[in-house]
């Protein structure tokens, strides 16, 4: 006889309702349970950061905590950033600048983007650099990492500016699920052409 | 062979970095990663691993583990020798040194797989092996490669009579009169600790064995070598063509997905077991412990001869190379090390001893630069000792002696051929981007502080597309000598004009290899890049195709791709000339269109062409089928065969890449902690086809380059036991440890490949282990210190200091 | 890699925590922000067959500055206490540490008494703590008790916490106007447990020391107090001698345990570097610097 529990909570705006064991992992809940693939397993120890998530806001290690203690919590996964058929801006910067390779680090290394981008949205190279320390990735040794971070910050506050309101405020503002759902409208869709410049560091 | 460059043309897609084409679903979080993929009533296995480093299996009792509620089987090593042959192994002496998918008998390393349990759940499956019992009987370990040389050593397997697999010394040239002609001659012992690739992803698979028509479906994220995969239907004990690998996107490989099987045929045996699809994805101890992906493992004992003037003559070495418990590739990292022996330069004569020892650790396979990205750090560490000996500058050394642009094609002493290349260009380029001057300066400034900076030079090659050769030719009597390597496509294009491109391996596992595809076909047939589809076949009906690996893919698929562009091309013109009334000869492609020679208003576009070919067959001449589709399969494009007393290797890794990489570092002499205060990385890798494409593999590389040299390695403490089981202890590089790099692109097109194209994904990790030990050199010699073994921990470093400080005791503080 | 199974509880009040925890014994472990308790599950190298989840425990929520003491309940993540500018007032050593703990996903969910309570030997609060000689309080039905914090930590992963008790609070004593203060560690990456570190605290007076804390932490079975180096300190104006002096008297007599990131002499060596720059920065702080 298995012990269950239930859970109530808030997932990418959505409500979800399911019973699930305790030691049930919050990454196999949204997984297997919730259908949403974008959290990867990458060590199941906590240091690797792949299976990072936004809890109410705030990033958190998916692997290293259970499902029930998301119950009445506010999650958001990288599955909520897009809307509408449009990329979130940081999606956005992360394609233009190849802040990717294999792309399995990459849903949590934007949410904790947006996350960086919430705490201070114009940061320095420095600040990007320490910022996205909490998550490895093997393949691109960071650099275009940082530019797309970079990138989604500028362009976010051009956004900003021009939509005369703010995408994503600062200090305890709102989730990020809130932030996704204003930034619709912004940065061009995913079918545009995207043919790019490269300014990156090369001679 | 055919020279097949053409003149530097105007290029519209290729050169060019556009976003990749890849990237949108992964940004979406729909990677569709093997993880990702479920089946109707899959099952998932876990693997019960051993505890210890030698042991005979006395006995296995399963029965509380099967009777848990949930468990639909456990398999122990014994039940899966019934069901499965051994391991395909293209070691030495396969027979000897039997490899299987789970121990039977004995095991051989911390890690092994003992046993295998499938149940509803992952979570099941773990409570299950958890309540196995084995009873072990511990055998003495053999941990260190040089004591398993010794006689009485315990052996890894008994049938072989000794812990040498391999061991065969090649003599390229008058060795001895080089040596005895030498005016220096420098020596050194070397060591290279094991490191592997560690993606993010671990190996996994999701096998479907099908009662009802007896096939074998996998899907897995390594699919590499799809015309050996008979040999993996051998192992599961199906036919050939009942066994249908499916690749699956790939979060990340270094080489550590190539051909790693041995999920795969787990997860496939369990399927046939229970009947049911079984998913099994290896855990992070799992991967770290029992992958058969440990990079190379080396010990060099190497003399290098040269002139006062710097000229160099001749290498001379023996290597101890620690395979593990087995051999699967066989001594295929050597050959890449005789691929590039000589590095840049024009270094007459060599002779190679390799000793390949199997001791109690996980195999080998492969880890970005297969085994050259160790030859490439000796050869650059021997020509900074003769360097010093001589009182010669790191760059002077290297400018005498670089292999000189009007050589090509050269011919290095293993027989091996070096294409092309403008090695000083590659060194001129990086010396512009940094300054010396002031960073001399700044060290000598900082000195008088007690700060130590250190600049580090070298050049080194990066050899792109193996040929088959090399898993052979170590041996007189071959099994099978196997002649090539080749990479396959398929263009269709459909009756509405629009392109498909199928692929026949797994090819993306971090790399650009759709881009590169898109950004081919576009380049052939005039259309936006991200227009072309993509897919992938399943190796049941696949043409040959090798997968990534060895910087092979690009150079490859671009040859596929023109061949089988040149296919479809003929077919339109074909129809064109009778749509135009024109002859053929008289026809040209232009801008997505085949028209008459200069008259713009006769043409037939594409589209309308395809269109023809799908839906109006009868409106054609006879000789013309319906459809537009064509394959190519691109072989090898420059193998020789070797000679056979194998004093000459023949050509085997000929497109070669050079680069230069020059890092600025602080060493903390107090810490031994290694800061980056620039680091200038120049690449030549033939013609670029998507340079930003390239810049991140070149960036990525020199990340695990930096975790070679400075943090990662697998430790295996004098028990046998693994001490970096985790992630807390097995060190992969933050954004903190990695700086920002300079690129710089020097492009020399190679004469032998479709566009002029090299390889150019192993790059950083192949040149920045012998970057940063010179540059821990340069700072550190007021101490005398000499990185001869990797990785330079910071505990190691102050260890150098310190006995540094020893052997002057002026330098105490 | 998947935990064992567990009983799971989740009480909504501490009075009803403690009872659960009374009730369940040497059975019960407190699930708080399970940063390191969760790894060490997913590993199987915990096995608790009961957790009581402290998280919905609002009223445990705190960081606050009361009569002279930094009070940090049992639900207060690391990331609020770095962020408390009450905590940057009272206690910045500790701010100072706080932001060197792992990475902010993981200070996301750790807790202050849950690292205490976890008492790794190489953990940066616990040996934060020591040197501002905090106290713990431990809760259960039977009532509270404070507990020094160098008599809670008992050994490696081994505290004096009974059955049934819970680390409610940890209590800070406010530092002096005039104390200078350094967290200094190192490791080999950027965010892991360091090899070695030092918390330094130092009240001057008239320029010279009249009281130093310095605590280690990776150097043993638990955090130390370096009790030769402070005595070393006392009426030192902060001279590279008196530095010197006090790194090398710090780590007279440790005999830390090699492991894979560090020898013995490597520790040793490591933790006299963080001392000697933790007390080099508590000077320049004391002294209105940085």
């Amino acid at each position: 006889m298995v012990d269950r529990h239930r859970i109530e909570l808030v997932v990418n705006g959505e409500t979800e309702t399911q019973e699930v064991e305790p030691r049930r992992l919050l990454v196999d809940f949204l997984r297997e349970d919730l259908g949403l693939l974008g959290a990867h397993i990458g060590c199941e120890h906590g240091v690797c950061g792949t299976c990072t998530v936004l809890m109410n806001g705030e990033t958190i290690r998916s692997c290293i905590t259970f499902a029930v203690q998301a119950d009445g919590q506010e999650i958001t996964t990288v599955e909520g950033l897009a809307s509408n058929g449009k990329f979130h801006p940081v999606q956005e910067a992360f394609w233009e600048k190849q802040g990717l390779q294999c792309g399995y680090c990459t849903p949590a290394m934007m949410l904790r983007t947006v996350e960086i981008l919430r705490e201070n949205p114009s940061p320095t190279r420095d600040q990007v650099r320490e910022g996205i320390a909490s998550q490895l990735c093997r393949c691109t040794g960071y650099q275009y990492i940082i530019d797309a971070v970079l990138e989604a910050a500028r362009t976010m506050s051009a956004g900003a500016e021009t939509d005369g309101k703010v995408l994503v405020k600062q200090g305890a503002g709102p989730s990020s699920a809130e932030a996704a759902a204003q930034t619709q409208g912004s940065g061009p869709a995913l079918e545009e052409e995207a043919e790019d410049a490269s300014r990156q560091k090369e001679s | 062979m055919a020279v097949t460059q053409q003149p530097k043309v105007e290029r519209k897609w290729i050169g060019k970095s556009i976003r990749r084409v890849e990237d949108p679903r992964f940004l979406l979080g729909r990677g569709a990663y093997v993880d990702d993929i479920t089946l109707p009533g899959m099952l998932h296995a876990a693997i019960l691993r051993s505890p210890y480093p030698h042991a005979t299996i006395k006995s296995i009792d399963v029965e509380a583990a099967r009777s848990l509620p949930g468990v639909v089987a456990v398999v122990t090593g014994a039940e899966a020798a019934e069901l499965c042959a051994p391991m395909p192994d293209f070691g030495p002496a396969p027979d000897k040194h039997v490899w299987r998918c789970l121990a039977v008998d004995k095991v051989r390393y911390v890690g092994e797989g003992v046993a295998a349990v499938v149940a509803k759940s992952r979570y099941l499956a773990e409570d299950a092996r958890d309540l196995i019992q084995v009873d072990y009987d511990p055998l003495p370990p053999i941990v260190d490669p040089e004591q398993a040389l010794e006689a009485g050593a315990p052996l890894v397997h008994d049938a072989l009579g000794s812990n040498v697999a391999y061991e065969r010394t090649f003599t390229f040239g008058d060795v001895d009169k080089d040596f005895a002609e030498a005016e220096v001659v420098v020596s050194d012992r070397l060591r290279w600790n094991r490191s592997g690739g560690q993606p993010l992803e671990t190996v996994g698979a999701v096998a479907h064995y099908d009662l009802g028509t007896g096939m074998m479906t996998i899907h897995c994220n390594s699919l590499t070598f799809s015309h050996f995969l008979f040999m993996m239907a051998n192992t599961l004990k199906v036919p050939s063509n009942k066994l249908d690998v499916k690749p699956v996107n790939a979060g990340g490989s270094f080489g550590s997905k190539f051909w790693a099987v041995k999920v795969a045929v787990l997860s496939g045996m369990l399927s046939k077991r229970v009947g049911r699809p079984v998913k099994l994805v290896e855990d992070r101890i799992d991967n770290i412990s029992n992958c058969d992906h440990h990079g190379s493992d080396r010990v060099y004992y190497v003399e290098m001869a040269a002139m006062k003037d710097g000229t160099l003559r001749s290498l001379r070495l023996r290597t101890i190379d620690d395979y593990g418990a087995y051999i699967q590739f066989g001594t295929g990292t050597h050959g890449n090390s005789l691929a590039q022996l000589v590095g840049p330069y024009r270094i007459k004569t060599a002779q190679y001893q390799v000793q390949a020892v199997l001791t109690n650790k996980c195999q080998q396979g492969a880890y970005r630069g297969f085994g050259s990205e160790v030859t490439n750090w000796m050869v650059e560490r021997m020509v900074d000792l003769v360097a010093q000996e001589i009182g010669m500058d790191a760059v002077d050394i290297r400018r005498r002696n670089f292999i000189q642009p009007d050589q090509f094609p050269y011919f290095i002493p293993t027989g091996n051929m070096y294409d092309s290349g403008n090695y000083e260009a590659v060194l001129d380029k990086a010396l512009s981007m940094i300054d010396l001057e002031h960073w001399r300066a700044e060290q000598k400034r900082l000195r008088e502080e007690g700060r130590y900076i250190g600049i580090g030079v070298i050049s080194a090659q990066e050899r792109s597309v193996f040929s088959a050769t090399e898993f052979w030719f170590w041996f007189d009597e071959p099994a099978a000598k196997v002649t090539s390597s080749p990479e396959s496509v398929t263009l269709t294009v459909d009756g509405a004009g629009n392109i498909t491109a199928t692929l026949y391996s797994c090819a993306f596992w971090g790399n650009s290899a759709e881009t590169m595809v898109a950004q081919l076909v576009a380049e052939e047939f005039d259309v936006e890049p991200q227009n072309v589809n993509i897919v992938y076949s399943g190796s049941n009906r696949s043409l040959p195709a090798t997968g990534p690996g060895g910087s092979r893919f690009t150079v490859m698929v671009a040859g596929a791709v023109q061949g089988a562009s040149t296919r479809i091309k003929e077919k339109m013109f074909k129809v064109a000339g009778h749509l135009l009334e024109a002859d053929v000869g008289d026809l040209e492609w232009t801008d997505g269109a085949v028209r008459v020679k200069g008259v713009p208003e006769r043409s037939k576009p594409m589209a309308e062409i395809a269109a023809w070919l799908h839906l109006f067959k009868h409106s054609l001449p006879d000789d013309i089928e319906s459809g537009l589709e064509a394959s190519k399969v691109y072989d090898h494009p420059y193998t020789t065969m070797p000679s056979d007393d194998r004093t000459n290797l023949g050509v085997f890794y000929p497109f070669m890449g050079n680069a230069c990489h020059i890092p600025v570092i602080e060493v903390d002499i107090t810490t031994g902690h290694v800061t980056f205060l620039q680091y200038v990385a120049v690449h030549d890798a033939g013609t670029l086809v998507n340079p930003r494409s390239l810049g991140g593999q070149i960036i990525g590389g020199t990340a695990q380059g930096i975790g070679t040299a400075l943090y990662e390695r697998y430790v295996y403490d004098k028990d046998g036991q693994l001490l970096t089981s985790s992630y807390m202890d097995y060190l992969i590089p933050s954004a903190m440890e990695v700086p920002d790099l300079e690129i710089g692109h020097e492009e020399t097109p190679s004469p032998f490949t479709v566009h002029g194209i090299k390889g150019g994904g192993e790059g950083g990790r192949m040149m920045t282990p012998a970057a940063l030990s010179a540059a821990i050199d340069d700072a550190l010699a007021p101490f005398g210190v000499r990185c001869n073994e990797l990785p330079a921990t910071p505990e190691r470093i102050v260890n150098w200091i310190e006995e540094g400080r020893s052997r002057q005791p002026e330098l105490t503080e | 890699m998947k935990p064992a199974p567990f009983a799971y509880h989740v009480p909504s009040a501490l009075t009803e925590a403690l009872a659960v925890l009374d009730e369940l014994g040497e059975e019960g472990r407190v699930l708080a922000g399970g940063q390191s308790l969760v790894p060490l599950m997913n590993f199987r190298l915990a096995q608790p067959t009961h957790l009581v989840d402290i998280n919905r425990l609002d009223e445990l929520d705190y960081i606050r500055r009361d009569d002279g003491v930094l009070a940090i309940g049992a639900r207060a993540r690391q990331s609020a206490l770095e962020r408390s500018q009450e905590a940057r007032g009272a206690a910045p050593l500790l701010v100072e540490a706080v932001a060197q703990v792992a990475h902010p996903p993981v200070r996301h969910r750790g807790t202050v008494c849950g690292s205490v309570a976890h008492a790794d030997p190489a953990a940066e609060l616990p040996a934060a703590l020591l040197a501002l000689d905090a106290e713990v309080v431990a809760s259960s039905r039977q009532g509270e008790r404070r507990i020094p914090i160098h008599e809670f930590i008992s050994g490696p992963f081994t505290t004096t916490l009974a059955p049934g008790e819970l680390v409610r609070e940890v209590r800070v004593p406010v530092s002096g106007a005039g104390s200078g203060y350094a967290f200094a560690e190192f490791s080999p990456r950027h965010g892991d447990f360091a090899v070695s570190g030092a918390a330094v605290l130092l009240q001057l007076e008239a320029g010279r020391v009249e009281r130093a804390s310095v605590a280690l932490c990776g150097v043993a079975g638990m955090p130390v107090r370096a009790a030769g180096a402070e005595q070393s300190l006392r009426g030192a104006r902060g001279s590279e001698e008196e530095l010197e002096a006090a790194a090398a008297a710090a780590v007279e007599g440790l005999t830390p345990s090699a492991d894979l990131h560090g020898g013995s002499a490597y520790r040793r060596r490591i933790a006299r570097v963080c001392v000697r720059r933790a007390i080099n920065l508590a000077f320049s702080r004391a002294r209105g610097g940085a």
